[in-house]
């Protein structure tokens, strides 16, 4: 059968390949055009010159962001000891006059609430792991894990801005944003930054800044993959409307700015002609993306029974894994629902119940697929959770403020020591005690392992070289670097 | 200033003689400030080895018998041995600073000693002096006399002027961001007397379309949006304050009076409305209720933005990187930030906004009318409000938990619904007549009979006249309902009637049921749908509801959205354990909110309850706290209270429902003490340093001698004719808006990091004329768009645009992509859809589903999207709502700013999501569908006039015959194929909300359809 859109794309590598040798703005061998680099050369932005600065060990990333903050003590940072303490109140030598939210800083006391949740040791590497997830405690030996980490913020709305810009006021460019400006697009039909969020019951909420290029040209803005409706927006032709249909328009388009060119000679004409002409191919190319109908049963068992169903976290890691394999360079899955003030024990159940398998699972399927060694997954929230509970303290309930002072977050893959524990914190999980990493040092880990030296990373705006890292030194945690 | 050529052309060429005299500022300046002024500049703290390279004084000192300068001896000077040294601990500037100084910036260095190294202030420190017109062509106006002298010096000649068509197309959208209409180009084309151009300025200036388009740029570096901006991102009312400055530009409002009533409107003397509206700008900044922020961390971060923000768009200096260490580049230290800081840190708003669409201080928009019945209800509340009082101190109140024994406990209950609505109501519905069903006909619960509705959408049985029950304290309100499970609904929801339906509560799907605001009383989510197919009993809290015991219901209603829903036997129960309810006992009142925000408290007591024990209140904080409660809370004594009481809520119902109803806009005002601002040490609210007064940085002018000042002062000073940034940061934003670039590039950075001005004499000519002629906007705009440079055609040769690719010099005429807006705007006008109705609260137009849900807080009032319908789906894209969490798509897609922060340059991109978003966005093929129903009743008989006048009205211009025959080749392929697919073709022409023009043949319309949206998508409509 002929397929209209297959027909096009096959016209259109040729001409565009002639009129961009006619135009002389590329000269690309022919045999260039099979190889995706070259067509993506040819169409969509290419590296900042220089970049990367050396050998990248990962290609790729996907970021898991745990949004709300899932509770550090509860899933990771093992503290057994907490048990004797259970309704004893936080020692002051340890809180240190240490500001609090307003939501706790009227509590009378700050009983310590131990974790309600087993943790026992798995792996070859014996990591303590809460029995809250299952699924990842089967591949801990991939992971890097940092207990480590802190911020500055104490609230999520600047503490969110403050994890994926770098900055906590509104308005820097996203971490993946940087990532595309710096490193292009490695696809000729689908965006270099794309972000998923999947649903979830309530939760914090998200900002289109988060993903925003801030000051960078708003190309490297992240595409929001919906979940309902066009997955990209308006990436559906109208009702009545056939690609062959737009093939005609589009062709009569593409000539009638040629002849704009010609009079004016305004470079950004034929650009533009480029860019109609990608948007015509993100209109196959998303669809099939899409389509999970070519996946096998054992891939799709990976990430667990929800796979299928759009708009879950599940649905969401095996599409990441889908768009990573396209040459898309930065995948962002921001999942809410984190943030456990009360009734932690049940709600950060239902939490890893959603996500736990599926992470696991979109390592497991990189690995077998032989992209684990140069894609990074990043797991983590914006900040940690209290040690003491929020509310009212039983043996069954509680809850938990944020805590910026430390948290656990995950790295695995490219270029990542597989299998490592990095940090400590001190007997209440409230202070870094070893090896702290704050999050703008794992911000140049990230650049680091992508090939590009965070410090040369900079756009000038306001008279600044701006950088993702900001102003302060910031270095490369190589400790947990293969 | 001293003449300093634009030579980016020279240096980059290579062509700039060796012996040139060189210039500080524009050659020397840039490589100093970007290598070596962070460790050697202004900024005390981080200069390294005492060496300050900024000042002339600090870099010829002899230190140690080292001269980082010498003057005329390049070889001596230690800079530059340093810089061209391989020694990497010698070497500058050092290897990890990632600097470094290429060989002809070292040239430049060397020939700069050589010449005598003269230091000049930074150029745009200098008050601009009006300089001679250059004379040397005639017949120039004097923008384009200074541009002929650069052209003329790099070897350049200017083109010709733009064909009439493209002249009146490009000044009618930027004076109006509207496209000519055929007959405007037509009357336009056909005059041929002299001063036929002007006369085009003219009318447009005078357009309100003016004012609206002018309005745009000016919002974003205002920040203006319709919600807070950070955490739930709630609605706000500025809009107010977006028709201000609509009305400001149609008036011709001259810049300075602008600028004082934007910064200080409030502070004018007798301010009148308008002053006050505008000091609005200052109240668009992003502000939280996130709970568990810090309160002097949120009024920290308010000032830093309102001072950033006015440095920036008034004066063009980045002062926020004072906010940590002194600027690095520019002269402004950190303590001179904090006197800026200073002038905006006594502000009256609140460290938390309240998620509230009024954060106060607020300006009522009434009617002389609507203040009289204001006042009138003060009057009278404070009448029962006293009436109260005196009541409360003849009770003589004890504490019912201090009694022994404690008083007995009492219960009670009232049926309000079985079988019947109350004897005398009377009931209405929306939906099917009402309609009780018997045991047999379907469920019922209790008594004889169950009220039954079947309904698609919101549907109703309620009443609002007739019966009154009055609420007791600790009421609990029940109901019992059946759903059916073969027909659910997707929410149901009861509503009480007291002076007005304020009170509501729900179970099922957020948002389904439109009524009341989220989060209030007016619309409370009780959680999921009861089990159906069983009866069972829902329960209310009246707390919950804001029923306070002694109002009267006088209605009440059973609504759902879709299903089939049963009702049974409403009631009211209550149970009073006096000594162990904090409506009798102020005691455990007191021990059960400590620690918590009670909301209803005013804003002081809610922090003493808040952030303090209650065994550290104060007798005289107890008193306050308790007189409050006496008033409010307490529930004994109701024989003397109940009927005081009511009588005040009945009124303050009235009141709330008044004010509801009359717009309102956020404004500033001066907190009655100020505040002490203090230097944030490295920028960290909880390090408040060394205490600082208003004043303005040394390097500036000074302020006139006085005690005190306040933001007044700081607009005068702005406006001074000593300030030599104002006017010049003024004239190029508007040099910007038309030519594409500014003069200066860096529209926001006028300091030393920021670009050299291109043409640096034109601009301060433009300034110093802009001030000197009463800061006249219109004059200034007039000015522009009458150089014969703006009336340029914009075809670029190759050698042109190698030579100056950026078109700085203006040898050819200005082309660039639309905005965002005027993108929109002009498919809507061409189609004649466009709405021309102006100001008003922000419309919902088309926008996919799944933009605001995903990222929405749940409990936010902008976390649904509910898209509006009719006209105004149809306004022009100012008046869309903006919130800034989910912005409207395609609008961000155009390169509109989120509005979180000030913008005052924006990006001009070209990606594929354009692309998408023209071809296939509801609200594009709509407008071009419309467009296409015009073409066939206005475009004449055959396809070649269609075609013609197609191009005319979306183009501007009448095809070229290639072009008609490349859109008829188009027009034609679709014809053929919808007259063979008709159900597409209806398809096509019934997406959007208005209907097509039946008279018209579908596939006609469908084929023009895609021809219009062919040429609505040509990259020359998408220009001007």
């Amino acid at each position: 059968m002929n397929d209209p859109i297959q027909d096009h794309l096959r016209l259109l590598n040729r001409r565009s390949f002639l009129s961009t040798a006619g135009l002389g703005v590329g000269g690309v061998a022919l045999a260039g055009l099979l190889s995706r680099e070259a067509k993506a050369a040819n169409t969509v932005h290419k590296p900042l010159a220089g970049y990367p600065h050396f050998a990248p060990k990962a290609k790729r990333i996907i970021y898991l962001h745990m949004n709300g903050a899932p509770s550090q003590l509860d899933l990771w940072d093992h503290k057994p000891q907490l048990q004797a303490h259970y309704d004893k109140d936080l020692p002051e030598s340890i809180r240190n006059g240490q500001r609090i939210t307003t939501m706790t800083s009227g509590q009378a006391r700050f009983p310590i609430a131990p974790s309600l949740f087993k943790f026992a040791q798995h792996g070859k590497s014996g990591r303590w792991i809460s029995e809250l997830l299952p699924h990842t405690s089967k591949v801990v030996d991939l992971l890097a894990v940092m207990k480590s980490v802190s911020t500055t913020a104490i609230n999520h709305d600047p503490a969110c801005t403050f994890a994926m810009t770098g900055n906590e006021i509104p308005g820097k460019p996203s971490i993946g944003s940087w990532i595309s400006y710096g490193l292009g697009s490695e696809s000729d039909d689908l965006p270099s930054f794309v972000v998923l969020t999947p649903k979830s019951v309530g939760g914090q909420a998200l900002f289109t800044r988060m993903w925003s290029s801030g000051f960078l040209p708003t190309r490297h803005t992240g595409v929001a993959l919906r979940s309902g409706g066009d997955p990209v927006l308006f990436v559906q032709n109208p009702p009545g409307v056939q690609p062959a249909d737009r093939r005609v328009t589009l062709d009569a388009l593409s000539q009638l700015n040629a002849a704009g060119h010609r009079e004016f000679g305004d470079p950004e004409t034929l650009t533009r002609t480029t860019q109609y002409e990608m948007a015509f191919r993100m209109q196959a190319s998303v669809p099939d993306l899409t389509d999970l109908s070519k996946e096998t049963a054992a891939t799709l068992d990976l990430y667990g029974p929800e796979v299928k169903e759009s708009g879950t976290f599940a649905h969401s890691a095996l599409l990441a894994r889908r768009m990573v394999e396209r040459g898309v360079r930065v995948v962002q899955i921001l999942h809410r629902g984190w943030d456990q003030h009360g009734n932690l024990p049940k709600d950060i159940a239902r939490q890893c119940q959603q996500t736990d398998q599926a992470c696991a699972g979109l390592l497991l399927d990189l690995q077998s697929r032989g992209m684990l060694e140069d894609t990074l997954v990043v797991w983590g929230g914006e900040f940690g959770r209290t040690v003491y509970s929020q509310g009212t303290l039983t043996k069954e309930n509680y809850g938990r403020d944020h805590h910026p002072r430390c948290f656990t977050m995950w790295m695995a893959g490219a270029g990542v020591k597989p299998g490592i524990s990095y940090g400590e914190t001190d007997d209440f999980s409230y202070n870094v005690v070893k090896d702290p990493v704050h999050l703008s040092e794992l911000n140049a880990t990230i650049l680091h392992l992508m090939g590009v030296d965070h410090h040369r990373l900079t756009y000038k705006f306001q008279g600044l070289d701006q950088r993702l890292t900001g102003v302060e030194e910031r270095r490369v945690i190589k400790e947990i670097l293969v | 200033m001293r003449p300093a050529s634009f030579s980016l052309l020279l240096v980059a060429t290579g062509l700039m003689a060796a012996d040139a005299k060189l210039d500080f500022n524009r050659d020397v300046r840039p490589i100093l400030s970007d290598n070596c002024f962070a460790c050697h500049g202004f900024d005390a703290k981080k200069r390294k080895g005492k060496l300050r390279l900024d000042t002339a004084e600090g870099a010829i000192a002899l230190k140690d018998g080292i001269q980082a300068v010498k003057p005329g001896d390049p070889e001596a000077s230690e800079l530059i041995k340093r810089i061209l040294s391989k020694d990497p601990e010698e070497v500058m500037p050092p290897p990890e600073s990632h600097k470094k100084i290429t060989p002809a910036q070292v040239d430049i260095l060397r020939r700069w000693i050589a010449q005598g190294a003269t230091y000049r202030k930074h150029w745009s420190f200098e008050v601009p002096v009006r300089p001679p017109v250059p004379t040397a062509t005639k017949d120039l106006t004097p923008i384009d006399a200074f541009l002929s002298t650069e052209m003329t010096a790099q070897g350049l000649s200017p083109g010709a002027e733009a064909d009439p068509e493209r002249l009146i197309r490009r000044v009618t959208l930027d004076l109006t961001g509207l496209p000519p209409t055929p007959a405007e180009i037509d009357s336009f084309l056909k005059d041929t007397a002299p001063g036929a151009y002007g006369r085009v300025v003219d009318r447009l200036l005078g357009s309100s379309r003016y004012g609206e388009h002018m309005a745009r740029g000016w919002l974003d570096a205002a920040r203006y949006a319709d919600t807070h901006g950070l955490h739930l991102d709630n609605e706000r009312s500025m809009w107010p304050y977006r028709d201000w400055v609509v009305k400001a530009f149609n008036d011709n409002l001259p810049f300075d009076v602008f600028t004082t009533w934007q910064l200080a409107g409030d502070l004018q003397p007798n301010a009148t409305r308008e002053q006050r509206i505008a000091s609005g700008f200052n109240r668009c900044n992003v502000t939280t209720s996130e709970g568990g922020s810090i309160n002097d961390e949120l009024l920290f971060r308010y000032a830093v933005d309102r001072t950033d923000t006015t440095m920036g768009v008034w004066m063009g200096l980045t002062a926020g990187c004072a906010v940590c260490h002194d600027h690095k580049f520019d002269p402004v230290t950190t303590k001179e930030f904090y006197s800026l800081y200073s002038f905006f840190y006594s502000a009256a708003d609140p460290a938390m906004d309240g998620n509230i669409l009024l954060t106060p201080p607020v300006l009522q928009l009434t009617t002389p009318e609507q203040e009289k019945s204001l006042k009138d209800f003060d009057a009278k509340i404070a009448g029962h409000l006293k009436a109260v009082r005196d009541a409360i101190a003849s009770l003589k109140y004890v504490d019912p938990a201090s009694l022994t024994p404690t008083p007995p406990v009492r219960t009670g209950e009232t049926v309000w619904f079985e079988d019947a609505f109350p004897e005398k109501a009377k009931v209405e519905h929306s939906g099917n007549p009402t309609t009780f069903v018997e045991a047999g006909q379907g469920p019922v619960h209790s008594g004889k009979r169950a009220l039954k509705r079947t309904a698609k959408g919101v549907a109703q049985d309620y009443f609002t006249k007739g019966a009154a029950f009055v609420i007791p304290p600790n009421g609990v309100i029940s109901v019992w309902t059946y759903l059916d499970p073969e027909n659910l609904p997707k929410s149901i929801m009861l509503q009480f009637h007291v002076g007005g339906w304020n009170h509501r509560a729900f179970w099922g799907e957020e948002g389904a049921i439109p009524f009341g605001k989220v989060r209030t009383p007016e619309r409370v989510n009780m959680g999921k749908l009861p089990e159906a197919g069983k009866w069972t009993q829902l329960k209310v809290d009246i707390a919950k509801l804001g029923l306070k015991p002694g109002m009267k219901v006088d209605g009440f209603a059973f609504t759902q959205f879709d299903g089939t829903v049963f009702w049974d036997r409403l009631a009211i129960s209550h149970r009073i354990d006096e000594a162990k309810d904090i409506q009798w006992s102020f005691k455990l009142w007191s021990e059960k909110k400590q620690g918590s925000r009670v909301a209803e408290l005013p804003g002081d007591l809610q922090n003493l309850v808040r952030g303090k024990k209650a065994a550290e209140w104060s007798a005289a904080e107890r008193k306050r706290l308790l007189d409050w409660w006496l008033e409010n809370e307490f529930q004994g004594g109701r024989e003397q209270l109940d009927g005081l009481r009511a009588a005040k809520l009945a009124e303050e119902s009235r009141k709330k429902a008044l004010n509801d109803m009359i717009p309102a806009t956020l404004i500033m005002a001066e907190l009655p003490q100020p505040r002490q601002a203090k230097v944030m040490i490295r920028g960290q609210y909880d390090k408040p340093g060394e205490a600082v007064s208003r004043g303005v940085p040394a390097a500036f002018h000074p302020l006139p001698k006085k005690e005190t000042y306040d933001r007044r002062d700081l607009a005068a000073w702005l406006l001074s004719p000593a300030n030599p940034l104002t006017a010049r940061v003024t004239v190029n934003r508007y040099w910007q808006q038309f030519f594409g670039y500014g003069l200066v590039k860096t529209s926001g950075d006028f300091g030393s990091q920021g670009d050299s001005p291109s043409h640096p004499e034109l601009l301060d000519w433009l300034a110093v004329e802009f001030r000197e002629n009463g800061w006249d906007v219109k004059r200034l705009v007039r000015l522009l768009v009458s150089s014969a440079a703006y009336r340029r055609s914009a075809a670029a040769s190759p050698e042109l645009l190698t030579k100056d690719p950026e078109n700085r010099l203006l040898a050819r005429g200005p082309r660039h992509r639309l905005d965002a807006e005027v993108i929109r705007d002009q498919a809507l006008f061409v189609s004649g859809l466009l709405s021309p109705r102006m100001g008003g609260k922000g419309v919902r137009p088309y926008q996919p589903d799944g933009v605001w849900e995903p990222v929405g807080f749940t409990g936010s009032n902008t976390a649904r999207y509910t898209r509006d319908t009719g006209e105004a789906l149809y306004r022009r894209s100012l008046y869309t709502f903006w919130k800034r969490t989910a912005p409207p798509p395609s609008m961000i897609a155009f390169d509109a700013p989120a509005r979180e922060a000030s913008c005052v340059r924006r990006e001009l991109s070209n990606t594929p999501l354009q692309a998408l978003a023209l071809l296939n966005d509801v609200q594009h093929v709509e407008a071009a569908r419309a467009f296409a129903q015009r073409i066939l009743k206005e475009g004449g008989a055959t396809d070649d006039t269609k075609a013609t006048f197609a191009w005319l009205t979306a183009v501007g211009r009448r095809p070229a015959a290639s072009e008609s025959q490349v859109t008829l080749d188009a027009l034609r392929a679709h014809r053929a194929r919808y007259a063979a697919q008709p159900a597409d073709a209806t398809k096509l022409i019934t997406f959007g909300e208005s209907k097509p023009d039946a008279s018209l043949p579908a596939p006609e319309v469908a084929a023009w359809t895609l021809t219009a949206s062919l040429l609505l998508n040509l990259d020359e409509t998408l220009n001007r």
